[in-house]
C-alpha cells in the first residue's frame, strides 16, 4: 500500500514537472533569444560589429557568464535552426 | 461494432509494439541503454536536457497530434471506413511509425541534429534555397487548408465558433494568471481548465457568435492570424498551447470511453469504390492518393521534424525511444481509429438529421446508404455542400462525435461543441504558429534580394509585411480556390509526405551505412522507403494532372508550380540517395 | 569646486595657457590641481619641474600630475581580466587573455580611460579648482561627449535587461526560481532588478554617467579653446563650439595665441600679421557671447611658476 502511494506521489511529481515545462516552453525559448541578443550586443566587441562604448561593456562583462554561455551555445547550433524552430512551434 | 473496432485497434497496436517494434529496437536501431544520449553528452539545461520518458511522450504526442489526425480520416471515409482504417493501421505500422522512430533514433545518434541536417551529411546538400521556397509555400498551404477546414465548420456551427472565441478569452486570462501573478500553478491551471469547460458549455447554450458568411469568416481568421502571430508568446500562444494539452487528453479519454460503450454497429459503407470522389470532387484512386488525405495518424513528415528537432535532444535513454517515438505514433493511430469509428457508427445518424436538406440538394439519402458506389461518388459533395450544412470534414466528425457522446448521456450539441473545440483549438494554434514560421521562412527567402535592391528587400523583410503577406496569400488561395479545401489539404499533405520521404531516405541510408543490419531488417526499412517514395511521386503526378487542371485558374498556377517544385525536389532526393548508397563508407559523425 | 578644460590642437600653447591659468588660480588663494591628460605631456616643461603620474606639489596652493593613460588602460583591463578569470573558469579554455589583447586596442578604450581619469580627479576632496590640460581636440570632444553617448547605450541596455528580467519572472511564476548550471556551478538567475548583478552595474554606471554629464554642462565647469590667429582657426573654432553645443557644453573663452606683435615687422611677415589681425577682428565680431582673449607670441616660452604667473596676470585675466 505504502509503495503504491509512493509511486503515485512520484508520478504526480513527474506530471507536475512536465506540465510546468509545458506551460513555459515557448517563453523559455524567448528568454534564450533575449539573452542571446543581449550578449551579442554587449560582447560584440569580440566580433567586430558596432557595440556599446567600451566603458559599458567593461562594467558588465564580469557578470555575463550565463549570457556568454547562451551565446556560444546558440552560435554552435545556428546551422540547424529550422527543425528546432519548427519543433518548438507545434504545427500539426 | 464500435467497441470491437476500438478494442481490435488497441490490441493491434499493442501487439505490434511489442513484436515488430521491439524487433526494430533490437535489430535495426540496436538501442543500447548504456550509451549516453545527447541529452547527457550535450547537456546545456536548455535544449539538451534529459526528460522523464512519460513527460517526453506527453510533449512529443501533444506536438504531433493536432487537427491532422482528425481532419485526414474525416475526409478519407468517403472511400469507406474500412480502407481508411486499414491505412491508419497498416500504413502506420509499416511506414509511419518506423519513420517516426528511426528519425528520432538517427537524430539521437547524431548528437540531436535534425533529420534535415543529417540528410545533408549523408546524402549531400540539395539546394538549400529550393528547400526554403518549399517550406514557405508549405506554410501558406497549411494556412489556406486549415482556414478552409475551419471555415467550413464554423460557418455552420455557431456553437463551435462561440466556444472558440470564448476559449481564446480563457487562454488570455490563463496567460495573465500563470505568468503575471503569483497564484499557485495548479490553481491557475484549474481555473484555466474550468474556463475552457465554461467556454464549451456557454458555446452550447448561447451560441451568440454566428458568422454564416464564409468569406467574412476567412477575413476574420486572417486578422486573427496576423494579430496572434504579432503578440508576445506568453500572451496567447503559450497559455492556449498549454490548455490544448488538457483538451487533447480529455477528448481522447472521453472519446475512448464513449466509443467502447457505444456498442453500435457501423452504418457507414465499409468500402465505396477504389476511385471515390474524395479530393476536389475528382475520382481519387485510393492508391496512390490516400497519403494525400490521411497524413498524421498514418504517416507524416512533420513528425520527423518534431522528433529530431526537439524530442531527440531530451531523450533520457536509447531504450526510451521506442516508447516516445514509436509509441506516440501508435497513439495517434488510435486517435484516428476513434475518429473513424465515430463517423463509421454515427455518420449516417448525422445524415438522417439533414434528410430534408439532402433531398433538397438533389441527393438520394437512402441510396447513399444502400449503394456504396453511389456514396463514393456523392459522399464528399454532401459533406461539403454549403446548402446542406454538415460543415465539411470537421463537421461530419464533430456531429458524429456528438452523437457518440450521447451514448454516455452527453447532450448531442454539447458533445458536438466539445469535439468542435478540440479540433478548433488545434487549428487556431496551427494558424498562429504557421504564420510565425512563414515569417521566418520568408525573411530567409528574400535574403538574396538584398544584393539586388536594398529598398525592396527592406520592405519585404519587414516582419509585418512578411506576416501579412503569408496570411493574405493563404486567404487568396482558399477564396480563389472556390473554397475547395480538399485540394489544398491534399497539397499540404503532399508537401508533408515529401518531408517524410526525405526522412525515410535518410533513415534508410543511416541504417545501411552506419547500422549494418541484416538483410531482413534492412528490407523492413527499405521496402517502406521505396513504397513511400513511389507513392508520393505517383500521388503528386496524379495531383498535377487531375486536380490542378480542374482548379480555379489562380490556383492552377500556384498549386501546379508548387507540385512541380516538389517533384523536382523528390527526384533530386532519390538521385542523391542512390549516389550515396553506392558510395562506400564515408566520413560521418554518427555512432553505430 | 570649479573645473577648467583647455582644448586645442597640438602646438597652440594649450599647456602654457592651462599651466598659467592654474598658477593664477593658486595665487588667488584657491587650492588648485592641474592635471595633464594629454598623452603628449608638456606640463613638466611648463613648470620646469619633472612631474610624474603621482600628484605632487609644485607651488603654493598648487599641485600637478601627468596621467599615464596607457598604464590606466592596462590596469583596468588587468582588473577586469582577473575578475573574469575567477567567474568564467571554463572560458579559460577560450583563451581570455587573447580577448583582452584585442580589447586594449578597441575603439573607445582610450576615451574611456581618459573619462575615468577626469572622474577620479573631480572626485578628489580638498581642491577648489581642477585644471585639465587635454588631449588634441578630436579626442577631447569625444571624451566630453562620452557621458551622453554612453547614456544612450546604457538606457537601451537597461531596457533590454528589464525585458529579460520580466521574461524570467514569468517563467519563475510557474517553475520557481530559475537555476542554471554555469561552469559547473548551480547559479540562481534572478528576475528582480535588485538581485541581478548586471542590472545593478548598469544602473550604478548610469548614475555615474549622469553625474559626469551634468558636471560638464554645469555653471561650475569652464571649457575653453586655445587656438592660433589663422584663417583656418576661425572655422575650426566655430565647429568646436557647435559640436560642444550639441552636447550642451558651453565654450567660455577663446584664447588666440601666438600672434605676431611687433613694432617694426620685416617685409616677410607683414602679410601674415595682416591676416592675423583680420582673423582676430572677425573672431571677435562673429563669435558672440564668448570672450576672446589674444596672447601675442612671447619672446621666450614661459618656464617656471613665476613666469607663468606673469603671463596669467598680463594676458589671461
Amino acid at each position: 500500500m505504502r509503495r503504491l502511494l509512493d509511486s503515485l506521489k512520484k508520478s504526480f511529481r513527474t506530471f507536475d514537472k512536465g506540465m510546468r515545462e509545458d506551460a513555459t516552453s515557448l517563453i523559455r525559448k524567448q528568454l534564450d533569444e533575449e539573452e542571446n541578443i543581449f550578449a551579442l550586443l554587449t560582447m560584440s566587441v569580440f566580433s567586430g560589429i558596432p557595440s556599446p562604448p567600451t566603458g559599458v561593456v567593461l562594467r558588465i562583462l564580469p557578470h555575463m557568464s550565463r549570457e556568454i554561455s547562451v551565446m556560444t551555445r546558440r552560435s554552435a547550433g545556428l546551422d540547424d535552426m529550422f527543425a528546432q524552430t519548427m519543433g518548438t512551434f507545434d504545427i500539426d | 461494432m464500435t467497441a470491437l473496432i476500438v478494442l481490435v485497434g488497441a490490441v493491434f497496436y499493442i501487439f505490434f509494439y511489442f513484436t515488430y517494434g521491439k524487433s526494430l529496437e533490437r535489430n535495426v536501431v540496436k538501442a543500447d541503454g548504456a550509451r549516453p544520449t545527447p541529452a547527457f553528452t550535450c547537456r546545456d539545461e536548455c535544449d539538451y536536457v534529459p526528460a522523464n520518458k512519460f513527460v517526453l511522450f506527453g510533449h512529443h504526442f501533444a506536438s504531433i497530434a493536432g487537427a491532422g489526425p482528425i481532419v485526414g480520416p474525416a475526409i478519407a471515409v468517403v472511400w469507406g471506413w474500412l480502407p481508411a482504417l486499414l491505412w491508419v493501421w497498416f500504413g502506420n505500422l509499416f511506414i509511419g511509425s518506423i519513420h517516426d522512430y528511426l528519425s528520432l533514433m538517427a537524430s539521437v545518434r547524431y548528437d540531436g541534429k535534425s533529420i534535415q541536417y543529417i540528410s545533408g551529411e549523408l546524402m549531400g546538400k540539395s539546394s538549400k534555397y529550393i528547400f526554403e521556397v518549399y517550406i514557405y509555400f508549405t506554410m501558406i498551404l497549411i494556412v489556406a487548408a486549415f482556414m478552409g477546414v475551419y471555415g467550413a465548420l464554423a460557418s455552420k456551427s455557431p456553437e463551435i465558433l462561440t466556444a472558440s472565441v470564448l476559449f481564446m478569452g480563457a487562454a488570455l486570462v490563463e496567460g495573465q494568471l500563470l505568468y503575471k501573478t503569483k497564484l499557485p500553478f495548479w490553481l491557475s491551471s484549474a481555473i484555466g481548465v474550468a474556463l475552457t469547460i465554461l467556454a464549451i458549455v456557454v458555446g452550447f447554450l448561447w451560441p451568440f457568435v454566428n458568422v454564416p458568411n464564409l468569406n467574412l469568416l476567412y477575413v476574420l481568421q486572417v486578422i486573427y492570424i496576423i494579430l496572434a502571430a504579432a503578440l508576445p508568446v506568453w500572451f496567447l500562444l503559450q497559455p492556449r498551447d498549454y490548455l490544448n494539452s488538457y483538451i487533447l487528453w480529455g477528448g481522447i479519454i472521453i472519446a475512448s470511453i464513449a466509443a467502447v460503450f457505444a456498442f453500435r454497429g457501423f452504418s457507414w459503407p465499409a468500402y465505396t469504390s477504389f476511385a471515390a470522389r474524395v479530393i476536389s470532387g475528382q475520382p481519387s484512386p485510393f492508391w496512390p492518393t490516400v497519403p494525400l488525405v490521411i497524413a498524421c495518424g498514418a504517416l507524416s513528415g512533420f513528425h520527423s521534424i518534431v522528433g529530431s528537432g526537439t524530442t531527440s535532444k531530451q531523450l533520457d535513454s536509447e531504450l526510451s525511444g521506442l516508447f516516445v517515438g514509436y509509441g506516440a505514433m501508435f497513439m495517434e493511430g488510435m486517435l484516428s481509429t476513434i475518429v473513424i469509428t465515430s463517423i463509421g457508427a454515427f455518420g449516417f445518424t448525422v445524415f438522417q438529421g439533414f434528410a430534408d436538406k439532402i433531398a433538397a440538394a438533389g441527393f438520394d439519402l437512402a441510396k447513399m446508404q444502400s449503394d456504396a458506389g453511389y456514396f463514393g461518388q456523392v459522399g464528399a459533395a454532401v459533406i461539403n455542400s454549403k446548402d446542406i450544412g454538415v460543415g465539411g470534414a470537421l463537421g461530419i466528425f464533430t456531429k458524429s462525435f456528438g452523437q457518440m457522446l450521447n451514448v454516455i448521456k452527453v447532450p448531442v450539441k454539447l458533445g458536438e461543441t466539445l469535439g468542435g473545440l478540440w479540433a478548433s483549438a488545434f487549428v487556431l494554434t496551427t494558424l498562429d504558429t504557421t504564420n510565425r514560421l512563414a515569417r521566418y521562412a520568408f525573411q530567409e527567402l528574400v535574403e538574396p534580394l538584398r544584393k539586388v535592391s536594398k529598398g525592396l528587400h527592406g520592405i519585404l523583410a519587414d516582419k509585418w509585411v512578411a506576416s501579412i503577406l503569408a496570411a493574405v496569400l493563404g486567404l487568396w488561395l482558399i477564396t480563389k480556390g472556390g473554397n475547395m479545401y480538399t485540394a489544398l489539404w491534399a497539397g499540404f499533405a503532399g508537401a508533408n509526405q515529401l518531408l517524410a520521404s526525405i526522412a525515410m531516405l535518410t533513415a534508410a541510408t543511416w541504417v545501411k551505412k552506419v547500422q549494418k543490419v541484416g538483410k531482413g531488417m534492412l528490407a523492413a526499412v527499405l521496402i517502406p522507403t521505396f513504397v513511400l517514395w513511389v507513392t508520393v511521386f505517383a500521388a503528386l503526378v496524379w495531383f498535377l494532372f487531375v486536380i490542378v487542371p480542374v482548379s480555379a485558374p489562380a490556383l492552377q498556377v500556384v498549386l501546379g508550380g508548387f507540385v512541380v517544385l516538389m517533384l523536382i525536389l523528390d527526384i533530386m532526393l532519390v538521385i542523391n540517395f542512390f549516389k550515396s548508397w553506392n558510395e562506400g563508407q564515408h566520413n560521418n559523425t554518427a555512432k553505430p | 569646486m570649479k573645473t577648467y578644460f583647455f582644448l586645442g590642437k597640438g602646438g597652440v600653447g594649450k599647456t602654457t595657457v592651462s599651466a598659467a591659468w592654474s598658477a593664477g588660480l593658486a595665487q588667488s588663494g584657491l587650492k588648485t590641481l592641474v592635471a595633464s591628460i594629454d598623452p603628449a605631456h608638456n606640463l613638466g616643461d611648463a613648470f620646469a619641474v619633472r612631474i610624474g603620474d603621482r600628484i605632487m606639489h609644485v607651488g603654493n596652493n598648487l599641485d600637478a600630475v601627468e596621467v599615464n593613460i596607457e598604464d590606466m588602460i592596462r590596469a583596468y583591463l588587468d582588473e577586469i581580466s582577473a575578475k573574469m578569470k575567477s567567474t568564467y573558469r571554463y572560458l579559460s579554455a577560450m583563451n581570455i587573455d587573447g580577448y583582452f589583447d584585442i580589447l586594449k586596442n578597441s575603439p573607445g578604450i582610450e576615451e574611456y580611460a581618459t573619462m575615468e581619469a577626469i572622474k577620479k580627479f573631480v572626485a578628489l576632496k580638498g581642491y577648489d579648482a581642477v585644471v585639465f590640460d587635454t588631449p588634441p581636440t578630436g579626442m577631447t570632444i569625444r571624451v566630453l561627449a562620452m557621458p551622453r553617448v554612453s547614456l544612450l547605450w546604457t538606457d537601451q541596455l537597461i531596457k533590454m535587461r528589464k525585458r529579460i528580467l520580466s521574461t524570467r519572472g514569468m517563467v519563475e511564476n510557474v517553475r520557481g526560481k530559475f537555476e542554471a548550471e554555469v561552469d559547473g556551478e548551480r547559479v540562481v538567475l534572478s528576475s528582480s532588478e535588485k538581485e541581478d548583478p548586471v542590472m545593478q552595474e548598469l544602473v550604478s554606471y548610469r548614475e555615474e554617467l549622469r553625474a559626469l554629464r551634468d558636471m560638464f554642462s554645469s555653471e561650475q565647469s569652464y571649457v575653453n579653446v586655445v587656438t592660433m590667429a589663422e584663417d583656418l582657426a576661425l572655422s575650426e573654432t566655430k565647429r568646436i563650439i557647435e559640436s560642444l553645443d550639441t552636447f550642451k557644453i558651453r565654450v567660455r573663452t577663446i584664447f588666440l595665441n601666438k600672434f605676431f606683435a611687433m613694432a617694426n615687422p620685416p617685409e616677410e611677415i607683414k602679410g601674415k600679421m595682416e591676416e592675423q589681425e583680420g582673423v582676430i577682428k572677425r573672431m571677435k565680431a562673429e563669435i558672440r557671447g564668448i570672450e576672446v582673449k589674444d596672447i601675442p607670441l612671447l619672446r621666450k616660452s614661459p618656464r617656471g611658476i613665476d613666469e607663468l604667473l606673469h603671463v596669467y596676470l598680463k594676458y589671461l585675466v
